[in-house]
């Protein structure tokens, strides 16, 4: 919990810098960022580029992280409304229910170094790689995190309700549908596992 | 004897897919180089007017801001069309200026660049330039345009065309006269674009020790816009580099060159500082290419046994305010296009670009063909209920037949215009495993059983050939190294579609090595000296072929060192062996060098089947199942092209449904937020059916025919004439898209317009 947010004048001047303390991925990340950033655009800067803007107007989705385990769009928050809030982001994903990857799987750009980027895939983003629910990869950390939150929240949700919630974000290379028999995979594997 | 099986043909897992799927991909926006500034570009507010002052003094007042360049600081530059055959004598004057120069003519031109440290700074100023316009009258649709008395965009065209694209084949007038039956209907797809997730996205950085420019976030066409940017920034091609990342989407608008990629390393150039560029999304709205309006008014003859004899189409293309680097594409191909794959006895062609006040128009995945197989499509299928046949029974007669292939119409040879002429394949054959693969008559019971419980429902169908292998060529170099790997490198460009894959695959085999150890570069222009990038469907086909030669160059170059015949010569852990014992370490043999040149394009056949449901009260269809053939050739990675065929098939209904971008008659773009743009989501989708068919072509060693854009081009269609066929012939037919609930009332609502359609005599 933090307690200074709560106690805080709630009309900080737009442009004067404040430092931010966020909990991400069960990491500190410590931001100085005028008010009116957004999350995306703070978690972005510290890095955390796999949250993704496509059109920072709260449509498209591609910015969906966890804000205390519910799926909100990163650019449609504050940075400054984040504070004392457990927030978690693609980068945080392959935490559990994780796979090792194959050798040099991870030989791509070249560019590394940014954090929870370790070699290891959840359930979630392994049904995705094999059901081809995604192309350019664009949308797909958005989708991703819509997943995570409906899967933990609603487990046995039906497969209208995971149409409905995941038509919430858009994909233009697949249009979604593979997406949402991602998700009904991971559903059925996880009864089957009986967790 | 190496006993390897194929990789070709075998759905190989995808390339890179994890770095995707965690968050550690990088696109244009994710790359930062130390000391970077931004930029915001300061748009036109008005579709038409004279800029009688531009007043930057307040914004470069703000603390944080570096520059406000305006036309004037700018040399007098245009961009320039990329494809020789899409240059006419009527283009150059046309061209856009990376800044407005005097005049503006659509909302959301270009006008003055704004440089700052920090990107909300650059946008806080760009709100402080004062830009004072004086309007002039908009032409703010074709018929505006086109009326007397029009508005004049551009001094060198008094009438506001660009170029007549004109095709003649055969004596038309003769077969009119012979026609049982004449249909004639004015058909028009609305303007929507490809919208990909990502926006565009720049970062130039130069360095004044050396002379070299780079550019990241340039796909698709990137020698193309090395040379351009060249020869615009006065560096010469060989000081640019541009190099690609990840890419969030092309369909056809992502890496040509436009304003913003001349400005962006003007800028870094001018201040010394790497520049950096993220496009928003209302700004991608109106500054990334739009596409598809059309009007054609097509007119068929026909016997009234079903045998087609002729058309004429005549129409008007949408070529936005500018000419762009696509040139008159936007008219050229539905043109070429027009005839489809049926054996018509003669056609006449006319297709005209038109000037509007509105954003220019470039190619969106299956350019032209969609909207010519929309037009004609329709078009047959009023003629079909014209006849009393059944619209599969009316195109399974007038297919071209397998034996007819190689097939060209006699249309006289022009400059400018490529020769339709289809190579191989059969259509009849493949129009029967849709029919037969998709369930054609399940279907028709399914309609009829949903018609008895009182709903509307209807089935549409929709065959149409698709252009690819658009050249001139593609080269590759094949190298081996000592620990056992192969390093491809190629001009073509990754947008996602997981080529990099394909063409590993088609590498490893011309090698007789594993997959794996096939790694496939193409990702900046200093590694292969000329490419012509992605577009066309054509990365597979020029590229693969390409590096097959490339892979058989290495073969002999590596016969040369040890012996034997190329074909007998084995790789095996960084070391080539020849027939004889003889061994050498593979990382001494000089690249493979292999080109693949392909003259004159290809074209591929496919089909589409839609069945739709509309509810009579709220005028909602629904796509309940959609069906998709293509004939690639030879499937290198079936499930990858599947997923393409997939993907373009939902776009494709999202723009038969949903998309529009609609102007108001000031020009106003009213689309310009995901609020107002409706893209398709999973609810609104049904799940895919894809059939691949491999009919390979003789024209090149593996094959290939195109295939990545073919979902889309018969699917506008197929849906528009399941919808027709679901309101029935109390409504009004179905003539222009996109039929969203308002517009599908309104047909509904309306009576049979007598004069729509006539019949003769």
């Amino acid at each position: 919990m933090n307690e200074t947010g709560s106690r805080q004048d709630p009309w900080l001047p737009p442009l004067d810098p404040v430092t931010v303390e966020l909990d991400v991925n069960d990491s500190l990340v410590t931001c100085t960022v005028e008010p009116r950033r957004t999350l995306a655009d703070a978690l972005r800067g510290a890095g955390l580029t796999g949250t993704r803007l496509g059109c920072e107007h709260g449509v498209c989705g591609a910015c969906t992280v966890l804000l205390d385990g519910r799926p909100v769009r990163a650019c449609l928050v504050l940075a400054v409304q984040a504070r004392g809030s457990r927030i978690r982001t693609v980068e945080g994903l392959s935490g559990e229910r994780e796979e090792p990857t194959g050798p040099g799987e991870y030989e791509g750009n070249g560019e590394n170094g940014e954090p929870g980027g370790g070699a290891r895939l959840s359930d979630v983003q392994r049904a995705f790689r094999d059901g081809g629910a995604l192309q350019c990869g664009f949308c797909t950390p958005g989708f991703l995190m819509l997943a995570q939150g409906l899967l933990a929240d609603e487990p046995d949700a039906s497969a209208e309700r995971v149409t409905d919630v995941l038509s919430s974000n858009i994909c233009r290379c697949t249009g979604g549908v593979p997406i949402v028999s991602a998700v009904r995979a991971v559903q059925r594997a996880r009864k089957e596992a009986g967790s | 004897m190496n006993h390897r099986t194929p990789s070709v043909g075998t759905s190989t897992p995808r390339r890179g897919v994890d770095d995707l799927l965690t968050g550690r991909a990088r696109y244009a926006a994710d790359l930062d180089r130390p000391g970077q500034v931004h930029v915001r570009v300061v748009r036109s507010p008005l579709a038409h007017g004279r800029i009688a002052a531009l007043d930057t003094a307040e914004a470069l007042a703000l603390p944080g801001v570096l520059a406000v360049y305006t036309a004037d600081d700018l040399p007098d530059v245009r961009i320039p069309v990329r494809l020789p055959f899409a240059e006419t004598a009527e283009t150059p004057p046309l061209l856009q200026p990376p800044l407005a120069r005097g005049t503006v003519r659509y909302v959301g031109e270009p006008v003055a660049l704004v440089v700052a440290e920090d990107p909300y700074t650059a946008e806080d100023a760009a709100e402080l330039v004062d830009v004072d316009i004086d309007d002039l009258d908009v032409a703010a649709t074709m018929a505006a345009a086109t009326a007397e008395g029009a508005p004049r965009l551009h001094e060198s065209s008094p009438d506001n065309t660009v170029s007549t694209v004109s095709l003649r084949h055969g004596d038309v007038e003769a077969a009119f006269s012979r026609a049982d039956v004449v249909v004639r209907e004015r058909l028009t797809m609305h303007r929507h674009t490809a919208v990909p997730m990502e926006t565009r996205g720049l970062l130039a950085e130069y360095e004044p020790a050396t002379g070299l420019l780079t550019l990241w976030g340039g796909a698709k066409v990137k020698h193309f816009t090395r040379q351009a940017l060249g020869a615009m920034l006065g560096l010469g091609p060989e000081r640019v580099r541009v190099v690609e990342v990840h890419v969030g989407g092309g369909f056809g608008v992502r890496g040509e060159p436009y304003p913003e990629d001349f400005l962006v390393p003007f800028a870094a150039m001018r201040l010394g500082r790497p520049v950096k560029w993220t496009e928003d999304r209302a700004e991608h709205f109106v500054a990334t290419n739009h596409a598809r309006e059309q009007e054609h008014e097509w007119e068929i003859a026909a016997t009234s046994d079903g045998r087609l004899l002729a058309f004429r189409d005549r129409a008007w293309c949408d070529q936005g305010a500018y000419v762009r680097s696509q040139g008159i594409l936007p008219g050229l191909l539905p043109a070429l296009h027009a005839a489809g794959p049926y054996r018509w006895e003669a056609f006449a062609v006319d297709s005209t670009g038109v000037l509007t006040n509105r954003t220019p128009t470039g190619t969106y995945r299956g350019p032209g063909m969609t909207e010519a197989t929309f037009a004609r499509e329709r078009a047959l299928d009023l003629l079909a209920a014209e006849l009393g046949l059944d619209p599969a029974e009316l195109r399974r007669r007038n297919l071209i037949p397998a034996a007819a292939m190689p097939f060209a119409f006699d249309a006289p040879e022009q400059p400018h215009v490529p020769p339709v002429r289809y190579e191989s394949g059969d259509f009849p054959a493949s129009f029967e495993t849709l029919l037969d693969a998709a369930g054609y008559e399940a279907l028709t019971r399914e309609r009829q059983r949903l018609r008895r419980s009182g709903r509307l429902a209807g089935v549409g169908l929709a065959p149409y050939v698709e252009i690819g292998a658009v050249g001139p060529f593609e080269e590759a170099f094949v190298e081996a190294a000592d620990d056992g790997t192969f390093t491809v490198r190629t001009g073509v460009s990754s947008l996602g579609q997981g080529v990099e894959t394909v063409l590993a695959q088609i590498a490893a085999d011309a090698l007789s090595v594993p997959f794996e150890d096939v790694t496939v570069d193409f990702s900046d222009t200093t590694a292969v000296p000329m490419g012509f990038g992605a577009f066309a469907s054509r990365s597979t086909l020029l590229a693969g072929n390409a590096i097959a030669l490339a892979a058989r160059d290495l073969l002999a170059k590596a016969a040369a060192e040890v012996g034997g015949d190329p074909g007998e010569v084995r790789f095996d852990r960084g070391t080539v062996r020849g027939p004889g014992g003889a061994t050498a370490p593979a990382g001494r043999l000089p690249a493979g060098h292999g080109r693949f040149d392909k003259p004159h394009p290809g074209f591929s056949f496919g089909a589409a089947l839609s069945l739709v449901t509309v509810d009579a009260a709220t005028g909602a269809v629904r796509v309940l199942r959609h069906a998709v053939l293509h004939d690639v050739g030879r499937a290198v990675n079936p499930e990858l092209v599947r997923g393409q065929l997939a993907g373009a098939a939902s776009q494709g209904i999202g723009g038969a449904l949903l998309e529009e971008l609609v102007y108001d008659e000031q020009g106003q773009p009213l689309s310009t937020s995901f609020g107002d743009y409706l893209m398709p989501t999973a609810a609104d989708l049904p799940e895919i059916d894809v059939f691949v068919v491999e009919y390979p072509t003789p024209t090149n060693p593996l094959g290939l025919k195109g295939a990545g854009e073919s979902g889309m081009v018969g699917t506008p269609a197929a849906v528009a004439n399941a919808v027709a066929d679901a309101l029935g012939a109390a409504a009004r037919p179905v003539t222009r898209l996109p039929l969203t609930p308002g517009n599908v009332r309104e047909l509904l609502r309306g009576t049979p317009s007598p004069q729509a359609t006539t019949v003769h005599p």
